[in-house]
């Protein structure tokens, strides 16, 4: 009972003193892997027939004292219009491409850049990924920031990087990254 | 759910709550990290806006909206639920909301016994859209079957909702309703308790689930006769369902399907009987009820429901006892004598002192009880009219109304006691109600003209109701020159002139014109006409108007004059008002090119009018009292539906006949008869016949159905033979050229009377149907050239004395029976009518088959053993018919009568006493 009551005490008090939530805005085109990375992010199995997002999901990440609140957008055109009410006051957004699918970056690249234009976003960091770098006919790190024409994005902090949800490779880089911006 | 209008009246002194510092304070939403705490606090207050019908515009709803889904997922479970129900509320007015869907799906599963469940369902059926509720099928059809009854009916309830938006995807979840139908789990309250922490659930144990899924059932197989049937089976099974809402569902469906479908009326019955004496209150009450609803319900079969009805009059709750007595009240309007054996616990609730009990308690006993007990009853309501709201009183009215043409020997009592309550504070819709019940006495009960006549002069005095006023101005015009001193109701009338407004002083013009007009004491004539030279100066065009067309009339020196100001003739209204309507709604623009045609309606005297009326108004009672149901019900009309569709019909065939050419030259139709069915309903051919009577003609309109599927009959004609062919002489038949299945078709017979206009000849006819039956050849849907040449045979009919007889009014019997007799002839017969019941029965058929007004109020028997009937009609040649009908009833033999009629016309009583033989 005793230590039942301290443990509570102890816990608020991490929470209160120690504890950082962030919220985290991740969008990209339907099918560019948001849910699965998601998924893979919060320790879940990666699986290869998830259903489209209809609307937003929201999944806590924990890592350390820190809480990654992360807001899964769904990709598909009827949604896009409200990306941005998701992104305003995050602490990053994570924008994610299917680098594969060849076809569809002009797309990508028009919503995104329509998107930093917003006044409301200045300067939230922005977290561009190539997700499945695990497959054949894929585009490189630098390919895919001159194909989203990244350079152009200007005032706010730009990364890139490629992944693989499905592999989990170069997650932990994401996580890193994305923990710089927990305390602003 | 919509809470349309702002309820204004709310108690909002508790909490100050406003819409727009709600709406300021919602930027708490958006902080980080969430405090669970204060943002229920504030969704508290925003569903307390939306619940006391307060409306966020569709920006600030969207922006509310979008600030309450940062809060999903909270571990807090309490929050959560305030969430799911805001978002449910908000959903109608933001925009949008689909975004939510994926995060509600994942609220409405999880573990069972998470408090936020059955509130994620219900958000979910809310936000979703057409396209997208296939991706909630899953989730649905495993929360249908849920063991936690909360989310159960959450489930059903919202499959509710979202059948008129996607109807294929949720009937495909029946077998999961029909489990959760089926369920029985232990039974307990419903609880819809908030608890702060989903550990200590509350437990929900109810059997609504089943009420929720039966209503679903029906919903999706309300379409499905045989489905519904079979479904009513299965739960109407003891003991298959539980809770008793579910069963009270069952009842009225049981109670539709017997309604509807005559074949199922047996089972259902069966089924109803059962439920009266299930162990619930609200399933008794529900199952008399539709018991005492069913049309046609015969007495052994409302027994059982009213003697379980009887039980709960004396229960020592007020709802018990007046659950029952409203039922049998309503009952007892049409059927009072089996609410009879009632009576004497009705009696001990007179004095009750709950007013809406004792008020139907009285009304009710006026309906079954006999003549003695009238004036106790009337005195025990007069105790305390002052008590009760207008409603109850013109509930009371319209009892003491019928109660007036039931018993006319009553009248002075009756009388006494509705002037009497005219005098009390009232609205107008209980003065009306009282007027009318006045105008009735004196419409139809003679003795009391003079006495009714002078209390509503009295009323006219003082009455703040100009409607009312004109109308009992016009009614003095009508009866007041007839009366014994005519110049009494003048001075009333003429005060109207002096003191009331443009409205009542026309009318009361209009009503004096009818005193000069034709009158035949000079000193009254003068009398009027100095009134009437006043009303010139009148300040309003209307009153100058009608005083100098009155003034003008009065010195025209012939008939026309009178004729004008006091026409006894009317239009057939029925008949007028539904030419008017089908020329209004015609779709046929040459339609307007001629205009409506007002000497096609055919014109009745006052005499016909009052005839119908007082039918109309006895039986008025029953179809008001039951409720219209929605979709189409075939079945037979009852009370006044049936007199006044029965008149509109004849005066359809009426019109119809005047457009077939070779019918021209007979003139007007004098009488056509009711229907009569040759056939059985079911049969090959369905043959009607109605016989119409012309001055020298008689017309047999035989109207034909061929049932046959796949056949075609041409040339289609009947061959009626009459008995006798001396008097009637065949000349042409019209055929029906073509009759395909289930489209009736006409064939007109006429005959010429031998012996002239005077004659009524009597026959019985024997029919049979010739025709080319022809087959449709099923790959073309052409008839086949060849057909066969086929007769066949229908049943007889009898021309009898009665279709030559119209149903007349009058107020005094005796006078017209002495009058008749002494110029006319008589006849007499004694029947035995074995196979009559009673002698209610016998009344009402007597008076339909001689076809003969019922006078005195004599249609309804006083007593259960013996009875006289007195009926009155003319002829089609105007002579008068009366009859005087002595029968006794005894258990044994049936109902013995001894009928004597009495002619004016030579043969005719003979005939007329022949048509029931």
């Amino acid at each position: 009972m005793a230590a039942g009551l301290f443990r509570k005490v102890y816990d608020w008090l991490l929470r209160t003193f120690w504890a950082t939530e962030m919220d985290v805005t991740m969008i990209g085109l339907q099918n560019a892997g948001k849910t699965s990375l998601l998924r893979v992010l919060s320790g879940g199995e990666f699986t290869l027939d998830s259903i489209p997002t209809v609307g937003f999901n929201m999944k806590r990440v924990q890592r350390g004292h820190v809480t990654l609140k992360c807001w899964d957008l769904g990709g598909q055109p009827r949604f896009r219009i409200m990306w941005e009410r998701y992104c305003r006051g995050v602490n990053a957004i994570v924008f994610i491409v299917d680098i594969a699918d060849i076809a569809l970056l002009p797309m990508a690249r028009e919503e995104l850049h329509a998107l930093m234009e917003h006044e409301n976003l200045e300067g939230i960091p922005l977290l561009v990924l190539g997700n499945k770098s695990d497959l054949p006919d894929k585009l490189s790190v630098d390919e895919l920031i001159d194909a989203m024409d990244l350079k152009n994005i200007a005032h706010r902090e730009v990364s890139c990087y490629g992944i693989s949800a499905k592999e989990e490779t170069n997650l932990d880089a994401v996580l890193q990254w994305l923990l710089k911006f927990a305390n602003r | 759910m919509s809470y349309g209008k702002k309820d204004e009246d709310a108690d909002t002194g508790l909490v100050k709550v406003d819409r727009t510092q709600v709406f300021q304070k919602a930027r708490l939403f958006n902080s980080s990290p969430i405090q669970p705490r204060r943002c229920r606090a504030l969704l508290t207050e925003i569903a307390l806006l939306l619940y006391t019908g307060e409306k966020f515009p569709t920006k600030e709803a969207t922006t509310l909206f979008f600030g309450i889904s940062k809060l999903f997922q909270n571990k807090d479970a309490s929050l959560r639920q305030m969430v799911h129900l805001v978002i449910k509320e908000l959903a109608s007015s933001a925009e949008d909301i689909i975004m939510v869907t994926s995060t509600i799906m994942k609220d409405t599963g999880g573990s069972t016994d998470a408090i936020y469940r059955p509130n994620a369902i219900r958000a979910l059926c809310r936000i979703i859209d057409a396209t997208t509720v296939q991706s909630i099928e899953r989730v649905m059809k495993t929360a249908i079957v849920d063991k936690n009854p909360s989310v159960a009916s959450a489930a059903l309830v919202s499959s509710y909702h979202l059948l008129p938006i996607a109807k294929d995807v949720v009937r495909r979840w029946q077998s999961e309703t029909q489990e959760a139908a089926a369920s029985n789990k232990s039974s307990g309250g419903f609880s819809l308790g908030f608890s702060s922490s989903s550990s200590n659930l509350p437990v929900n144990n109810s059997t609504m689930t089943q009420y929720h899924a039966i209503g679903l059932l029906y919903q999706m197989r309300m379409h499905d006769r045989m489905a519904l049937v079979k479904m009513v089976q299965q739960f109407g099974a003891a003991g298959a369902v539980k809770n008793p809402a579910a069963i009270t569902m069952l009842v009225r469906l049981a109670a539709q399907l017997a309604e509807e479908d005559p074949q199922l009326k047996r089972p259902m019955m069966a089924l109803l009987d059962g439920w009266l004496r299930h162990k619930s209150e609200m399933v008794n009450f529900e199952a008399a009820k539709a018991i005492c609803d069913m049309r046609d319900v015969t007495d052994a079969e409302v027994s059982q429901a009213v003697s379980v009805l009887q039980l709960f009059l004396t229960s020592p709750r007020a709802v018990t006892k007046f659950a029952a007595l409203r039922i049998l009240h309503n009952f007892a309007s049409f059927r009072p004598q089996a609410v009879n054996m009632c009576n004497q616990d009705i009696e001990a609730l007179i004095s009750n002192s709950n007013r809406s009990i004792a008020t139907f308690a009285i009304t009710t006993l006026l309906k079954t009880g006999n003549e003695t007990s009238v004036d106790r009853l009337m005195k025990q309501i007069s105790g305390f009219m002052s008590e009760i709201t207008d409603e109850f009183k013109i509930t009371i009215v319209e009892a003491i109304r019928t109660l007036c043409l039931k018993f006319p020997s009553k009248q002075a009592g009756m009388l006494r006691f509705l002037s009497g309550i005219l005098r009390d504070e009232g609205g107008y819709e209980f003065k009306r109600a009282v007027v009318e019940s006045i105008f009735d006495l004196i419409k139809f009960v003679p003795d009391s003209k003079g006495d009714a006549l002078a209390h509503l002069c009295e009323f006219i005095e003082d009455c703040e109701f100009t409607k009312l006023a004109v109308r009992i101005l016009h009614l003095l015009g009508l009866e007041g020159p007839q009366t014994s001193q005519p110049t009494k109701y003048i001075r009333y009338i003429y005060n109207r002139v002096v003191l009331e407004n443009a409205i009542v002083r026309a009318a009361a013009v209009t009503a004096l014109a009818k005193f000069g007009v034709g009158q035949k004491d000079p000193e009254v004539k003068q009398s009027v006409e100095v009134l009437l030279t006043r009303c010139l100066d009148d300040v309003d065009d209307e009153v100058r108007d009608r005083a100098a067309l009155n003034l003008r009339l009065m010195k025209e020196e012939d008939e026309t004059a009178t004729r004008l100001v006091k026409n006894d003739n009317l239009f057939a209204l029925s008949y007028f008002e539904q030419q008017l309507v089908m020329y209004v709604t015609s779709d046929d623009k040459s339609t307007f090119q001629a205009p409506f045609d007002i000497a096609k309606i055919p014109v009745v005297t006052r005499e016909q009018a009052d005839a119908e009326d007082k039918t109309k108004k006895l039986t008025a009672t029953i179809p008001s009292l039951k409720p219209a149901r929605a979709g189409p019900t075939k079945a037979a009309p009852s009370g006044a539906e049936a007199v006044a569709s029965a008149s509109v019909a004849a005066q359809k065939h009426a019109h119809e006949l005047m457009q077939i050419p070779e019918m021209n030259e007979f003139g007007s139709v004098l009488k056509s008869s009711p229907l009569v069915e040759l056939t059985e309903a079911e049969t090959e051919y369905v043959v009607t016949v109605v016989k119409h009577i012309f001055k020298k003609h008689v017309v047999l309109q035989y109207e034909v159905k061929n049932t046959l599927p796949a056949t075609v009959l041409e040339n289609v004609s009947v061959v009626a033979a009459p008995s006798d062919d001396e008097e009637l002489e065949e000349l042409f038949i019209i055929q029906a050229e073509k009759l395909e299945t289930d489209i009736p078709g006409k064939v007109y017979v006429a005959f010429r009377k031998l012996n002239g206009g005077a004659s009524l000849p009597v026959s019985t006819f024997t029919n049979v149907l010739k025709f080319t039956s022809k087959e449709i050849d099923p790959t073309s849907d052409e008839p086949e050239e060849e057909g066969y040449d086929d007769e066949y045979e229908v049943a007889e009919f009898d021309l009898t004395g009665s279709d030559y007889v119209v149903p007349i009014f009058a107020g005094n019997f005796a006078h017209i029976w002495e009058q008749v007799g002494a110029m006319g002839e008589e006849a007499e017969e004694t029947l035995q009518l074995s196979s009559v019941k009673s002698i209610a029965d016998a009344t009402e058929q007597l008076a339909k088959t001689l076809s003969l007004q019922p006078l005195e109020g004599t249609d309804v028997p006083v007593s259960q053993t013996t009875h006289t009937l007195k009926l009155l009609g003319k002829t089609v040649n105007g002579g008068r018919v009366v009859a005087n009908i002595r029968m006794a009833y005894s258990h044994k033999s049936g109902v013995t009568t001894k009928i004597t009629v009495r002619s004016e016309e030579e043969g005719v009583a003979a005939l007329v006493v022949g048509s029931v033989a």
